[in-house]
């Protein structure tokens, strides 16, 4: 009676075809609907050095705070809710928090507050959630979510008494933060530098490591052939080799070699050179659109290049993945989506989750 | 899930392979672990250990792997009874947050599970279980929110006791359904810690399933220890406190979800 | 010599890995011993033989990276070989007679996941 010892939880992995040009094309609905990104890696074949342009875009990435022990409660005050929270745009996350274990925070840009908490912390705050969509047996995890921008949640109403209260009282919910307001300039009066001046914080910048890959060889993608029916490989295949090349894993193995018996997928061709560039940090989703669309102008100059492919990758331990849909980690937490553009405007765009998450949309 | 716990490293006189244990269980990400004194057939004069003061282990206890707490770590006794004098009344052993018994006799297995204040039934794991884990007992036990532990460690020392222990936690998984199982280390030195998701991985070899298999690292330790917290006040906590009303007592649309008593063990 | 586009598509595959892949590195009381990646395989090797036998041993899996200094490597497994290579890995306690643990970092059927994982991400 023991369970197949040959099984596996699942993982879903959606794959859509379109073109930017088309009026239709959702490309930007999809970036902007996955808040958390934790890295972002982009593969330029044919190519020596990043351009210069595509630098640029990641040199003006927005900041990103990391704040030490904020109580959540700290959301909800007048000048907060005024300053940053109701202009949209705000996007926090608690760190060091385990989505499996511990209870975690998160602020969308749409006002959204989010709680993913333990039983314990649950029964004691008093805010009604709902349990968690991947509860064993026992519910040992709720999800709360509070509308900051709610008309009733206003400073002197009974509602935000009672929510002030719960978070400031019942349960002093604090956690440490990383977040981020995404306009350019939108700091401009400091005003967050001042909310944030109460408390231990650091300005972080996004890290940018770009390496050059010498003889490398890369699938053949044609545009018509997403699911790799012969002129491509199949999508599944293209993910594995995006991942061995992020990770320096050779992929010129004989298939009688001891140690490794992978291979770059077919139809292939060898490159001589392409670079490789990640991004690390909290990076907001509007930054993920600028990137994208530079890369859509990348073709406009001759190159040698039929696709450039980007990875976003979002935080395992983050409560909501596109959306407000919930996440979570059950032995991973991988929320990943991949534009890969070619020079026709064409773009396949494939989004990956594991277990505890819905269909991507 | 709530966090991982590791409920059973063994108490060593030496303290600073103790402290590198209990370190490396921080680092592969438990937020718990327990202090294992482990007594055999102890006759009625003599006495029980005192488990050292958990303050004094270290100076400052280690941060666990990606959060920004210290590890917390209690105190354990494992009673070995061959004999049914070996077992005293509860309030013998006060000293200790989790009580456990490794019953060596069918019989004695039948008592822990139906009337020992105990928290957790230790399942053997160096010898084939000399009895069978029949199912009233268990289910006994199981009512009573007595969980049963199989320690890994002696599976990573020896292929013989590999095939022990994965044969009596198969045995025990299809009389007990998955239910109330903790797996715990055992470990006497930091190489034989496993992180919680090897362990909930391994849970599966065990007859777990995968969710039964995760909840062992965690969600059920959690019920053990808070069992061990009534067990220790023989009534239960009961936890009251006054705090400000919101303005209004009408009808809200937020019904507060506090009600539940905090003694709530599941 | 524009081509041109396609109207739209889309697909959604359940379980589209055929593979899972591990994220590891080895624990040894000798810092200082060296070890190849061939008995880096084999030590892993014996570990599903141990535990499953001759069927164990030869349930198929890649080394796809191996970092000597750090003792650190990425697997590749069929799906259906996942569990059981994992426990064995966690089963394994000696390398030449002397005590290690292998440690796992991450698995994901995403092979791409594993070059992207925020628990790493050092704040």
């Amino acid at each position: 009676m023991s369970p197949d010892l040959g099984k596996c939880s699942r993982s879903l992995l959606t794959c859509e075809k379109s073109n930017f040009l088309n009026e239709q094309s959702r490309h930007e609905v999809h970036v902007s609907r996955h808040c958390f990104n934790y890295k972002i890696s982009l593969l330029l074949p044919e190519c020596e050095v990043l351009p210069v342009r595509v630098e640029n875009v990641i040199h003006n990435f927005s900041s990103y705070y990391l704040v030490r022990d904020l109580p959540v409660y700290k959301f909800l005050e007048e000048k907060w809710l005024a300053t940053v929270v109701k202009k949209g745009s705000f996007y926090a996350l608690s760190c060091k928090t385990r989505i499996d274990e511990d209870n975690v925070c998160a602020l969308l840009p749409s006002g959204q507050l989010i709680l993913s908490l333990d039983k314990d912390t649950y029964e004691h705050l008093g805010l009604e959630g709902r349990p968690s969509l991947y509860s064993h047996k026992k519910v040992m995890r709720y999800v709360v979510s509070v509308d900051l921008t709610n008309k009733s949640l206003v400073p002197g109403t009974k509602r935000y008494q009672q929510v002030l209260l719960c978070l400031k009282e019942r349960v002093m919910l604090r956690s440490d933060f990383l977040l981020t307001t995404c306009h350019p300039g939108a700091d401009k009066d400091g005003a967050l530098h001042n909310l944030l001046s109460q408390y231990t914080y650091e300005e972080c910048r996004p890290t940018l490591h770009s390496q050059t890959l010498k003889n490398l060889f890369c699938p053949s993608l044609h545009h018509s052939d997403l699911r790799g029916k012969g002129l491509s490989c199949t999508p599944n295949q293209f993910l594995e080799w995006l991942g061995a090349v992020n990770l320096n894993i050779s992929c010129d193995n004989s298939a009688v070699s001891f140690l490794s018996t992978y291979m770059c997928p077919e139809p292939r061709a060898p490159v001589s050179q392409s670079v490789l560039c990640t991004v690390t940090g909290l990076i907001p989703p509007k930054d993920v659109c600028r990137l994208l669309k530079e890369l859509r102008c990348y073709f406009a100059e001759p190159n040698f290049a039929a696709w450039v492919s980007l990875t976003v990758h979002g935080f395992v331990d983050c409560p909501v993945s596109w959306g407000a849909a919930e996440h979570g980690f059950f032995k991973g937490g991988e929320n990943l989506y991949n534009f890969v553009c070619f020079k026709n405007q064409d773009y396949w765009l494939y989004k990956a989750t594991g277990s505890e998450d819905a269909c991507p949309p | 899930m709530s966090v991982f716990m590791d409920l059973n490293i063994i108490a060593i006189a030496d303290k600073a392979k103790l402290q590198s244990t209990i370190e490396t269980a921080a680092h592969l990400g438990y937020s718990t672990v327990a202090i294992n004194y482990v007594v055999e057939g102890q006759q009625k004069k003599q006495l029980i250990p005192k488990p050292q003061p958990v303050a004094e282990l270290f100076e400052k206890f280690p941060i666990v792997q990606g959060k920004s707490r210290p590890i917390k770590v209690l105190n354990r006794l494992t009673v070995v009874v061959t004999d049914a004098s070996h077992f005293r009344l509860a309030n013998a052993y006060k000293d200790f947050d989790i009580l456990a018994v490794f019953p060596k006799t069918e019989k004695l297995f039948h008592a822990a599970c139906m009337t020992y204040d105990v928290d957790i039934i230790c399942i053997a794991a160096t010898e084939k279980q000399p009895f069978h884990c029949k199912r009233s007992p268990v289910n006994g036990a199981i009512e009573r929110g007595v969980h049963f532990e199989i320690s890994y460690t002696a599976a990573i020392r020896d292929s013989t006791m590999k095939k022990y222990t994965i044969a009596n936690a198969i045995n025990l998984m299809t009389t007990c359904k998955g239910k109330n199982v903790i797996v715990a280390s055992g470990a006497e030195a930091p190489l034989e810690m496993r992180g919680p998701y090897d362990i909930a991985n391994l849970g599966l070899v065990f007859g777990l399933s995968e969710g039964d298999a995760k909840a062992a690292v965690s969600t059920n330790c959690r019920s053990v220890v808070l069992h061990g917290e009534t067990r220790a006040t023989a009534l239960g906590i009961i936890h009251t406190m006054k705090r400000p009303q919101p303005p209004s007592e009408q009808p809200e649309e937020e019904t507060p979800a506090a009600k539940k008593a905090k003694t709530e063990t599941d | 010599m524009e081509e041109k586009s396609a109207s739209y598509e889309r697909v959604v595959y359940k379980n589209p890995s055929e593979y899972h892949y591990m994220k590891i590195h080895l624990v040894l009381e000798n810092a200082d011993t060296s070890i190849s990646a061939e008995e880096f395989k084999y030590l892993i090797i014996s570990g599903l033989k141990d535990l499953y036998g001759e069927v164990g041993a030869a349930i198929p899996f890649d080394v796809l990276t191996f970092d000597q200094t750090a003792l650190s490597a990425i697997l590749r497994v069929f799906n259906s070989g996942l569990v059981k290579l994992w426990s064995a890995l966690t089963l394994t306690g000696s390398y030449a007679n002397k005590p290690c643990a292998f440690r796992v970092t991450q698995v994901s059927p995403f092979l791409l996941a594993l070059s992207g994982n925020s628990r790493e991400m050092e704040v």
